[in-house]
């Protein structure tokens, strides 16, 4: 790859570091679907409304309906358009979701990167932290949460955030010592760059990718925890709309309308194996150890 | 041996590492030495003797168990933080592993600049100016600035470790190994970048390296090292011809007659 790089024309002075990944994941088949489909997803989110109309909209002559031209994916039981209810629901989760990304990648991050940094037994007790909050099962956990700071979307967020940001942690510091370790931080200490300096400007580009892959992995579970715990009625509350509300209400009629369920189901199976993918895609197109098998 | 101008001054200078509960491993082990201003001081030895270590240390890169190292002067250990980066302008390394020195999501002027950039000011379009004068210094075309590390060869890469060593016209420059990994065919030409610029900049060498037949050709002073200790040390033309050191002498015996490669730069100089 380098070679042919090396003998072409000058080079636009694009960072060519991020082409080079761009240009790896787009000859990946997988890579390219789950970015499109994510790309779709969150366009039908956002346009949720112009798209599908309003996800509380009452049509009480339509109870209960099945697939037709006026409803693409039938009605609910009060009446309300099951696509314009999953559009709104999946801005609803993605946004949940995303939050709960923030949330974990802040935490994580700042987590994994003292763990690192600092002397010995504190990063091993910072590690050996994480390791025994990933050793909690994790609807456990968060029930105690919601019992702590009560059951809403923001809280979710926060909450699911929190959850996911010990194992963002352990990324974090693997990625930075791999880095610390390296020859050209030796290299900028040498020059006399501050410790500071070297982790931002020197470290953190070069660890920046395993921590987007994460954060794409990271929407994947968050995903399934909102879808999950709002299942469980402790997350989002009614009227609001999520995914996981949707399969709530949809449970309730599972024997008598069944796409009910399933339209919800199916939206976030699809989102999860998107992100999911995406992240695996991206971890393994920056290892070249994997892109060459 | 001038000990009249002395730039580098090690004292009874030990690195230890503890190796499991009663193992002390002695990387660095009561090392004296001097290196006079101006003049390349090589420093030899087969791998694992401490030649990496005692090279750190002298930089301030990491400390030592016992004993002290004075640059221009000035205690190391005495430092601050702060201080010891200030002092980082006086004194500076170039790694064997010509691209893996090199942060590879940076471009050339970025890595050339960072000297510039935390020790100078000067605004960026100047700094870009200087990039390209220590380029064409070490012999790379300014073109070369805004490429990244995987589009230069190694020998190209070594030539910007180079200029980024000589940024900011240090008194001491460290090679470490700083052409082992480099092509045999491009060696030559790095050695002679070196000593011209040395030359020009009146720079003193700390010569690293495990290859008897470099060190000859570049070094004034040669100390061999052998298990974390200074076992003979002495001026090139004495070293060479007449070792007195057991060790030095079975070294010298392990190099395939004689010197073939070393000889014919020599006699060419």
């Amino acid at each position: 790859m380098s070679a042919t790089v090396a003998t072409g024309p000058a080079l636009e002075t694009a960072a060519a570091g991020r082409v080079g990944i761009v240009r790896r994941l787009s000859r990946r088949p997988a890579a390219v679907v789950s970015a499109v489909t994510i790309a779709v997803l969150l366009l039908l989110s956002l346009l949720a409304t112009p798209i599908a109309g309003s996800p509380t909209a009452i049509d009480t002559r339509e109870i209960l309906a099945s697939p037709s031209g006026a409803h693409w994916l039938g009605t609910d039981d009060l009446g309300r358009d099951v696509l314009a209810r999953t559009l709104a629901g999946g801005r609803l989760t993605l946004l949940v979701a995303f939050g709960a990304m923030a949330v974990s990648m802040a935490v994580g991050t700042l987590w994994g990167f003292v763990a690192a940094a600092a002397g010995r037994a504190v990063g091993e007790g910072l590690m050996r932290a994480a390791d025994a909050c990933l050793a909690i099962p994790p609807i456990l956990l968060a029930l105690i949460l919601v019992a702590a700071f009560g059951a809403s979307s923001w809280t979710l967020a926060l909450i699911s955030g929190l959850l996911l940001a010990p194992q963002t942690a352990r990324i974090a510091r693997s990625a930075l010592l791999t880095e610390l370790r390296s020859d050209y931080r030796l290299a900028a200490r040498a020059v006399g760059v501050s410790p500071l300096r070297t982790v931002f400007g020197e470290l953190l580009p070069n660890a920046s990718p395993a921590l987007i892959a994460q954060a794409s992995l990271t929407v994947a579970w968050a995903i399934g925890i909102e879808a999950s715990l709002s299942f469980l009625g402790l997350g989002v509350q009614p009227p609001e709309a999520s995914w996981g509300t949707l399969l709530q209400e949809g449970y309730a009629g599972l024997y008598r309308s069944v796409w009910l369920t399933v339209v919800p189901g199916v939206a976030i199976f699809v989102a999860i194996l998107a992100f999911n993918t995406f992240g695996s895609q991206l971890q393994q197109a920056l290892d070249p150890r994997q892109e060459e098998r | 041996m001038s000990a009249v101008d002395p730039l580098v001054e090690v004292e009874h200078l030990s690195r230890h590492y503890r190796v499991g509960r009663h193992h002390v491993h002695k990387a660095v082990d009561d090392v004296s030495l001097t290196i006079a201003r101006g003049e390349t001081f090589g420093l030899v030895g087969e791998s694992g003797s401490g030649k990496s270590t005692l090279s750190r240390l002298v930089l301030g890169l990491d400390t030592p168990t016992s004993g002290r190292v004075r640059v221009a002067g000035r205690d190391l250990a005495e430092l601050d933080g702060r201080e010891l980066r200030r002092q980082r302008r006086q004194m500076q390394i170039v790694l064997q592993d010509p691209v893996a020195a090199l942060n590879r999501r940076k471009t050339i002027e970025q890595i050339v600049g960072l000297p510039l950039a935390v020790h100078e000011r000067m605004p960026r379009s100047a700094r870009a100016e200087r990039v390209r004068e220590l380029l064409a210094l070490v012999g790379l075309p300014s073109a070369f600035a805004q490429r990244y590390p995987h589009e230069l060869s190694g020998g190209q890469c070594q030539r910007v470790g180079i200029a980024r060593a000589i940024a900011l016209e240090p008194e001491l420059i460290v090679l470490d190994e700083a052409v082992s990994a480099v092509d045999v065919s491009i060696q030559a030409q790095i050695l002679n970048l070196l000593r011209d610029l040395q030359g020009r900049l009146g720079l003193t060498y700390l010569f690293v390296s495990h290859n008897l037949a470099v060190v000859r050709y570049m070094s004034d002073v040669v100390a061999v090292m052998q298990r974390g200790r200074i076992v003979e040390t002495g001026s090139r033309e004495r070293l060479f011809t007449a070792p007195e050191h057991p060790y030095t002498r079975e070294l010298l015996a392990a190099v395939p007659e004689p010197l073939p490669h070393a000889r014919e730069i020599e006699g060419a100089r």
